[in-house]
């Protein structure tokens, strides 16, 4: 038995595993129609009864915060590579002492993953001798370290962007002949491996300063808590949060264009409803349109490098490829200036009231404490630069151009009839794909027939309809026994699942429960209709005045926290994305409640308190 | 020279407790600190012993007490009786009468608070010495005496009585100083605390709020608003709205107890601007003081105006859960990856 002390420090009723809380992974039945599933990911992603009697009695969530939609073939790369990664680092590297890595199994097409904790106390005690030499090391170099790894993700980008997708020739060039270059096969077997190999060393360097990134914000916040029991979480993270963060800068620079579009009289080429090539067009047609366009042409590199959405699928494109997103904000911009509304971000403001809850919450303290919270929030601002800009080198700017050269392979396909269209590469997994073109390259040597054109596109077919009907099914928040208490450091920071979110979770089991909680991200409480948004493209859908309920969000989507009232999430903490950005805007933030998207249904009534963590229905409405 | 039986709150500072107690000296510091506090004047102990001694109270009182030392409930209680008795129809001295009327006519014949004004420090102590008496919505200077007269009865009543026996102090004559204030006609009133007692955060302030006299919630009559305030920002970060089904109101004699209309009882007695105007007067009081204040206070009727009508440190608060030695950034950063050095 264990007492649960909640955020607030407030002492919980005192709790035991909820028995058959969850569901067993084994029993979960397979929705109808997508029967075989499985075929689309590796053998070692599903839940087999070999692996039954440990898999059975682990806790598994839904990792819905990365992985909000069934996992297309491919994009289970963005399973393994991470996982890789962040265990290398977390269980090889640092040797944290009471965890290893993460484990994933897929179900239905969804990512359930579960810890793996070190329990042996010898061999905790052999890993802290890693850890703390190992993090010491990282913690008294951060900014250097930190300046290297930006020049290393900028060459990796470099590399992916510039990574040439060679065509098989009627006839190979003299330089063959001559000694200076390889067959074609070779070249576009190479430049597959090296551009799956890029991935890697991208997720290498994503974790390499991730978990000590959030430990040191973690132990913050948990030295507030101690001392100011009920210091709202919002508080820590505004004293920590940068001011000039990267991932401000493209929404900035569109502020900064929508008020030059104004100045120049070329504002009027930005009508609701115009799509961005009409815009374009619009401009084209004065000097002062075609000085605009030049301009956002400088802005594009390295700003439009964001992603449309959390990034860890194929479809989050990029704004260069789709410019809606920017356009749509542009508009926005324009009409709140045309209104008379302020829309710069209040920098020196947001500066003035950092410093000042700082001071402040530290006057409050005796002098030891004062002392350390002064040293804790003087390394917590240190690393939270790359805390908060890591996404937008890794998961925006780099995954953006990677799946995007990854099309180029699709094309090669294509072209050659392996695929219907480029885009289907993504319904094939990595080492199918190096199949695909093992075979395409044999047979452009050999002149024979292929049988790709055959074999794969039917397979395409099966699992884009198995995603579809996969997308119906709804996951429960989580698998398995559900633990007494929640101690893996990681699960904890990463993704916000505390004993406390657990205990919730299993409570909200209840299919008439009307009510979901979660962290208190962003203060203030507000009714209005929800807008439950499962995939980007339903992004387009919300409208002015709505409640957003969404897996996750992702700061890319700035534009429509413009539109709406409050924002609930199924997953994250006070520091992800829709806590920061909701901060930003003032609106209220639920994150974490485990369903909200789930339980809550589109056009019903909600009520969203962002100081309690609470969301309930109000109302049936049209759901 | 006579000693000084009476002087105005504002002239009053901390060093005057052990001759005015300290409930009017700290209502004078704040008058210093220029916290909004109802004016009002204040009565020394030597005006209670004046009063003792031009009356010839002094045996009376230890011919009574003599026969309450055997500590027995019923002859305290008969010694309590007597005393009373005796004092009630005992006269105010003249000189108290006639400066107790001077302070009274410049206050501008409005109704007052009478409240005694301890001399412990320990509220706990003087509560059992019988030194928290209070009397509202008293008008004219005739009143005013006799509710003065009533504070230093309640010195005797048999609490206070046995409290000392108990103590061992049944020798030594007890006093009190007696506080005087114009009263506010509140329309909203409550305590609040520079803390929250329950978690002992110094971050916040936690208020208790009713509408009406501050009576109803000092006395535990209603379950009151309760709001948890960020001191740093004024957010208001929990907040619980209680169904307020009684109120103080000023009647004609006193103060009358009525039901809160229904439309007016669940709906919150406190709006933004009046939260974030009580937390900027809790943290000026705190930081005069220099501790955590407890402290009552009374939005007025009409123009709204908030006013502070006492103030004490906050005694037996929770203190944060305290680690158990200073630990070093480093070794906490250390402990939230599990890997504290083991000792």
């Amino acid at each position: 038995m264990q007492r649960v002390i909640d955020e607030r420090g407030s002492i919980l009723a005192t709790s035991t595993p909820i028995a058959g809380a969850f569901p067993s992974p084994y029993e979960i039945e397979t929705p109808p129609g997508c029967e075989g599933w499985e075929e689309m990911y590796p053998y070692y992603a599903v839940f087999d009864e070999a692996r039954r009697d440990a898999d059975e009695k682990r806790f598994w969530f839904w990792n819905s915060m990365h992985f909000p939609v069934p996992m297309p073939a491919f994009d289970v790369q963005c399973i393994d590579s991470p996982y890789q990664a962040v265990g290398a680092w977390q269980n090889r590297v640092f040797a944290v002492p009471p965890a290893m890595g993460i484990d994933y199994r897929i179900v239905n097409g969804y990512v359930y993953i579960s810890g793996n904790p070190v329990t042996d106390p010898e061999k905790m005690a052999e890993r802290a001798e890693f850890f703390q030499r190992r993090a010491s090391y990282y913690f008294e170099n951060w900014s250097e370290l930190y300046e290297q790894w930006k020049s290393r993700v900028r060459a990796l980008i470099d590399e992916v962007t510039n990574l040439p997708v060679p065509d098989l020739p009627e006839y190979e060039p003299d330089e063959v002949m001559e000694g200076e270059r390889n067959t074609a096969f070779v070249d576009v077997l190479d430049s597959y491996q090296r551009c799956l190999r890029l991935g890697d060393l991208m997720w290498q360097r994503h974790f390499e300063f991730l978990l000590l990134g959030y430990g040191a914000y973690a132990t913050f916040a948990d030295h507030c808590k101690a001392n100011l029991p009920d210091i709202p979480d919002q508080h820590i993270a505004q004293m920590v949060a940068g001011i000039d963060v990267l991932l401000f800068r493209p929404d900035a620079e569109l502020r900064r264009l929508a008020r030059l579009a104004i100045d120049t009289g070329v504002d009027d080429a930005f009508v609701e409803g115009r799509t961005p090539e009409e815009i374009d067009a619009a401009l084209e047609q004065s000097d002062a349109g075609r000085k605009w366009l030049e301009d956002l042409q400088q802005v594009k590199d390295p700003w439009f490098n964001m992603a449309t959405g959390d990034g860890l699928y194929h479809y989050y494109r990029s704004w260069l490829d789709d410019p809606s997103i920017p356009y749509a904000s542009l508009i926005g911009h324009i009409n709140a200036l045309k209104a008379g509304e302020q829309i710069d971000r209040p920098t020196e403001e947001i500066q003035r009231e950092r410093d000042r809850l700082a001071e402040e919450y530290g006057s409050l303290l005796d002098e030891g404490a004062r002392q350390t919270f002064n040293e804790l929030l003087g390394l917590s601002r240190t690393v939270f630069p790359y805390v908060e800009e890591h996404k937008f080198f890794c998961d925006y700017w780099f995954l953006t151009r990677w799946w995007n050269k990854l099309r180029e392979f699709g094309e090669l396909l294509a072209r050659n009839g392996f695929l219907n269209d480029a885009e289907d590469i993504f319904q094939l997994g990595r080492h199918e794909v190096m199949s695909a073109l093992d075979e395409l390259v044999l047979c452009w040597a050999t002149g024979g027939a292929p049988r790709g054109p055959s074999f794969w596109p039917p397979i395409v077919e099966r699992r884009k309809e198995l995603l579809a009907r996969l997308g119906d099914w709804t996951p429960p928040p989580a698998l398995g026994v559900a633990p007494e208490v929640v101690t893996d450091p990681m699960t904890i920071m990463l993704w916000g699942v505390t004993t406390q979110r657990v205990q919730e979770w299993a409570r909200s089991q209840d299919p008439a429960a009307t009510e979901v909680v979660g962290a208190p991200a962003s203060p203030g409480t507000i009714e209005g209709p929800a807008r439950v948004i499962r995939t980007i493209d339903e992004l387009a859908d919300v409208r002015e005045g709505e409640i957003l309920v969404t897996g996750s969000t992702s700061p890319a989507w700035a534009p429509i926290f413009s539109k709406i009232k409050a924002t609930v999430t199924d997953v994250g903490g006070v520091m992800s994305h829709a806590a920061i950005v909701c901060r930003e805007y003032g609106l209220p933030a639920v994150v974490g409640t485990g369903r909200a998207t789930s339980l809550i249904r589109t056009g019903q009534m909600i009520r969203v308190d962002g100081s309690a963590g609470v969301v309930s229905i109000v109302d049936g409405g049209a759901g | 020279m006579a000693a000084e039986l009476t002087r105005s709150l504002a002239d009053l500072r901390q060093a005057d407790t052990d001759s005015f107690g300290g409930k009017s000296s700290t209502l004078g510091e704040l008058i210093a600190a220029e916290i909004p506090v109802p004016p009002g004047f204040a009565l020394s102990c030597e005006a209670f012993r004046l009063f003792v001694e031009q009356a010839g109270l002094r045996g009376v009182i230890a011919h009574a007490l003599e026969r309450a030392s055997s500590g027995d409930v019923d002859a305290v209680n008969r010694a309590s009786h007597s005393i009373s008795e005796a004092m009630h129809s005992a006269p105010m001295p003249a000189a108290v009468r006639d400066e107790v009327t001077r302070h009274y006519a410049e206050l501008g014949d409005v109704p007052v608070a009478v409240r005694s004004s301890a001399l412990g420090e320990d509220s706990q102590e003087a509560t059992f010495a019988g030194q928290q008496e209070t009397y509202l919505w008293i008008r004219g200077a005739g009143q005013v005496c006799d509710a003065i007269r009533d504070c230093w009865i309640s010195l005797y009543s048999p609490p206070a009585i046995a409290y000392r026996a108990r103590l061992g102090e049944k020798d030594e004559e007890p006093a009190m100083g007696v506080t005087v204030q114009l009263m506010v006609d509140a329309e909203v009133s409550g305590v609040m605390f520079t803390c929250n007692p329950v978690s002992g955060d110094p971050s916040m302030v936690a208020i208790n709020a009713s509408w009406g006299l501050g009576l109803a919630v000092v006395g535990g009559e209603v379950t009151p608003d309760d709001y948890l305030v960020s001191k740093v920002t004024r957010e208001v970060v929990r907040e619980n709205i209680s169904s307020k089904t009684v109120e103080y109101v000023p009647g004609e004699a006193g103060t009358v107890f009525l039901d809160v209309p229904e439309e007016r009882r669940d709906i919150p007695c406190l709006d933004e601007p009046r939260i974030a105007t009580l937390v900027d007067v809790g943290k000026r009081v705190e930081r005069y003081f220099g501790s955590r204040q407890d402290i009552e206070w009374a939005f007025a009727r009409g123009d709204g105006e908030l006013f502070v009508v006492q103030s004490r440190p906050v005694t037996g608060i929770a203190k944060p859960k305290e680690e158990k030695k200073p630990t070093s950034a480093m070794s906490l950063l250390m402990s939230t990856f599990g890997a504290e050095k083991k000792q």
